[in-house]
């Protein structure tokens, strides 16, 4: 069976610090999976990792079969604008290029610069009418909604979304579910790293970490796990010997995290 | 929309939609390239002004016939015309040319000059004349003259020539190179004390004669010449005046140069025309003139350049700090292009051409801010006018925008290696 992304035993160290401890992890092309874990888990770091930003000190990440620590930086920001789409919980949108521009941009460094095709991704996302304003004249929402936009405008293998809606309201934050929930029936592989449990809950499947250790895994979707392990796919582990630990092949179960009250019904 | 209209909509969109930040840029460049401009304007056209306007106090290089031709057939209208060739190949020229004769008014012995007066009044600016400069019939008398002779503009004077007065060789004497090379500011000074024998006393300006022979041909004075010079001494005539009245025709004793040359370009277009020994004629510098102007505008020329060269380091201080400070500030941006997959070198090639923007635009600006500065400099400090040079106003411009570019190239060059995951560690 070949997984669309595969981690085998990496790990991030800084000095003393382990960020990200030994995980292997498989993820299947369509899967959407949730990356939860309170601040300074580890959450970001190995989203920089599966996102060609990062390099882990120990093991190996692979793409479609491809293993990056064998790639050089030129080859890496192929990879990134070719297969990965990135949001990010502060938009990061250039301030003084129009949504559409913004959009453009991906486009620019991805291959050819298309205006009208930035527009209907636009028009995608509900901002079709706002598509010729700045930055900083867009509400938080709209601009999450633009970055949505730029990440999905190069048709990427998988979406990596950094707390998407960690600054939105509940209104923008369900409009952002939405699009990717239509993104992921399409066939997209989402990784969302959040603490948010609405936004992890949407999800098929989560993984937690806790100062760098996966320490759970659950499933929100029985019909995909068994999907997934119908092609092979096992759990996630660690070799890590810390306490809670999740080691071997059985996935540990846990209860959903911080915010959890707002998860009330709306999860999917 | 192709990727090529896509980077200059975002190179549009970073200049003029960024307005604050790029005014700043902008202003950097703008008051290096004025100031720059400004120095390298006044640097260049007020020497060459200088040049120009000292070129109008007399000659820099004098040609006198070789001692080897003996007589006094002076040097030929051919060969004058061939010198000139010469000296018009290396540089600008004006010249004159001199016959000298020993004549005597009053039966007091005079240096008679023939002339032709539009070349020695284009080529001696400094001269004071009262009245006109000679014509037929008329002569220009040297002040000295004037007030031991008593003349005034206007007055008749009666001039005798004497074969017997130049037969010596006293004229050929005068004109020789020896004469007219030790005076250094004149060719033309040594010529009375040359038509003296040595045991005569110089009185007023003329010889004491004791011969009364006051015979001769009229002429009117046409003006009074005051240099403060040899040239006070001497009476001017037209050589037609002067030919009528020795009755022989012969060639000029001294030819006069101005030429738009100096140090060694002089020194090369002397030993170039001492190299052609055929001509028979002798070139030398008036080494007066020549070293205090080269001195002067070598030390001009120095000053601005020095200025210019500390305005530019400035410059290029300050474009630096604005541009790298306009990069720092986006660190985030850099960070996010790579993210979304761009190259260094592709980031790289719009940074360094958005520094090139800020130095055109400060560049032109700046060039035509400092052309007004340069203009009010010049009028009012140095009393002279200023022709704006499309050159060296191109040259401000490239210089602008390369400044800018290069001073961007550290900054940038540290942006581009920006990690992208810093756009995402910021949790």
């Amino acid at each position: 069976m070949t997984m669309l992304l595969e981690l085998d035993h990496i790990s991030k160290i800084y000095g003393d610090l382990k960020a990200v401890d030994d995980l292997s992890l498989t993820v299947p092309a369509g899967e959407w999976l949730a990356i939860v874990g309170s601040s300074g888990s580890g959450k970001t770091t190995l989203m920089n990792m599966i996102g060609c930003m990062d390099t882990p000190s120990k093991g190996s990440v692979k793409l479609e079969g491809r293993k990056l620590e064998d790639l050089n930086a030129t080859q890496l920001a192929d990879v990134r604008k070719n297969m990965i789409g990135l949001v990010f919980q502060k938009f990061y949108l250039v301030p003084h290029l129009t949504a559409v521009e913004n959009v453009m941009v991906a486009q620019y460094y991805h291959s050819v610069v298309d205006e009208k095709e930035a527009l209907a991704a636009l028009d995608r996302v509900g901002l079709k009418d706002r598509a010729h304003h700045l930055p900083g004249q867009l509400s938080g929402g709209e601009q999450q909604r633009v970055c949505v936009a730029r990440a999905l405008i190069n048709c990427p293998k998988i979406i990596l979304a950094d707390e998407p809606t960690g600054n939105l309201d509940e209104k923008n934050e369900k409009i952002v579910l939405d699009l990717f929930r239509q993104l992921h029936e399409q066939g997209t592989t989402i990784i969302v790293v959040t603490h948010d449990a609405l936004v992890a809950s949407c999800a098929e499947r989560e993984i937690m970490l806790n100062h760098g250790v996966l320490v759970g895994e659950k499933w929100n979707d029985e019909a995909a796990r068994a999907a997934y392990e119908a092609q092979g796919g096992k759990p996630a582990s660690t070799g890590s010997d810390a306490e809670d630990a999740q080691r071997g092949e059985t996935a540990i179960g846990f209860a959903d995290p911080t915010k959890a009250a707002k998860t009330g019904g709306e999860a999917a | 929309m192709t990727n090529t209209g896509m980077f200059f909509r975002m190179l549009f969109s970073a200049v003029f939609r960024r307005r604050s930040r790029a005014a700043m840029a902008v202003v950097a460049s703008l008051v290096g390239s004025a100031t720059l401009f400004c120095l390298a304007m006044i640097c260049i056209a007020v020497p060459q002004q200088m040049n120009q306007e000292m070129r109008a106090y007399g000659a820099n290089l004098i040609v006198t016939p070789t001692a080897s031709t003996g007589d006094k057939a002076g040097i030929e209208d051919a060969m004058v015309e061939h010198t000139s060739e010469m000296v018009a190949a290396k540089g600008t020229a004006k010249h004159a040319t001199y016959r000298y004769e020993n004549v005597r008014v009053n039966a007091a012995p005079y240096v008679m000059a023939g002339v032709n007066p539009d070349d020695v009044e284009n080529l001696n600016h400094h001269w004071s004349v009262d009245g006109d400069w000679p014509s037929e019939g008329k002569v220009l008398v040297g002040r000295d003259v004037a007030d031991a002779v008593g003349l005034k503009v206007g007055s008749a004077i009666k001039i005798a020539y004497r074969a017997s007065d130049n037969a010596s060789g006293a004229s050929s004497d005068a004109a020789s190179g020896d004469s007219a090379g030790s005076s250094a500011s004149s060719s033309a000074s040594a010529s009375p004390s040359a038509s003296a024998s040595p045991s005569q006393q110089m009185q007023d300006g003329r010889v004491s004669s004791d011969i009364m022979d006051t015979s001769g041909t009229d002429f009117r004075v046409a003006g009074i010449v005051d240099t403060g010079g040899s040239e006070d001494s001497i009476i001017y005539a037209t050589d037609d005046d002067v030919t009528k009245l020795t009755g022989s025709t012969r060639g000029a004793d001294v030819i006069e140069y101005s030429v738009d040359l100096s140090g060694e370009g002089l020194s090369d277009l002397v030993d170039s025309i001492n190299g052609m020994t055929s001509m028979h004629v002798k070139a030398q510098q008036v080494t007066k003139i020549t070293s205090s102007d080269t001195r002067i505008i070598t030390m001009l020329q120095t000053l601005f350049w020095i200025v210019s060269l500390v305005v530019l380091v400035l410059t290029l201080v300050g474009v630096g700090t604005t541009i790298s400070s306009i990069v720092s500030q986006r660190r985030n941006e850099i960070g996010l292009r790579k993210a979304l997959g761009a190259s260094s070198k592709s980031i790289g090639v719009e940074f360094y051409a958005e520094s090139a923007v800020y130095g055109l635009v400060g560049g032109l600006l700046g060039t035509g801010v400092g052309y007004g500065f340069a203009l009010v400099l010049t009028t009012t400090v140095f009393q002279r006018s200023l022709d704006f040079n499309w050159w060296l106003a191109a040259a401000s411009v490239v210089l602008s925008m390369l400044v800018a570019v290069i001073a961007s190239v550290p900054p940038v060059h540290r942006a581009t290696r920006i990690d992208p995951a810093v756009v995402l560690r910021e949790e």
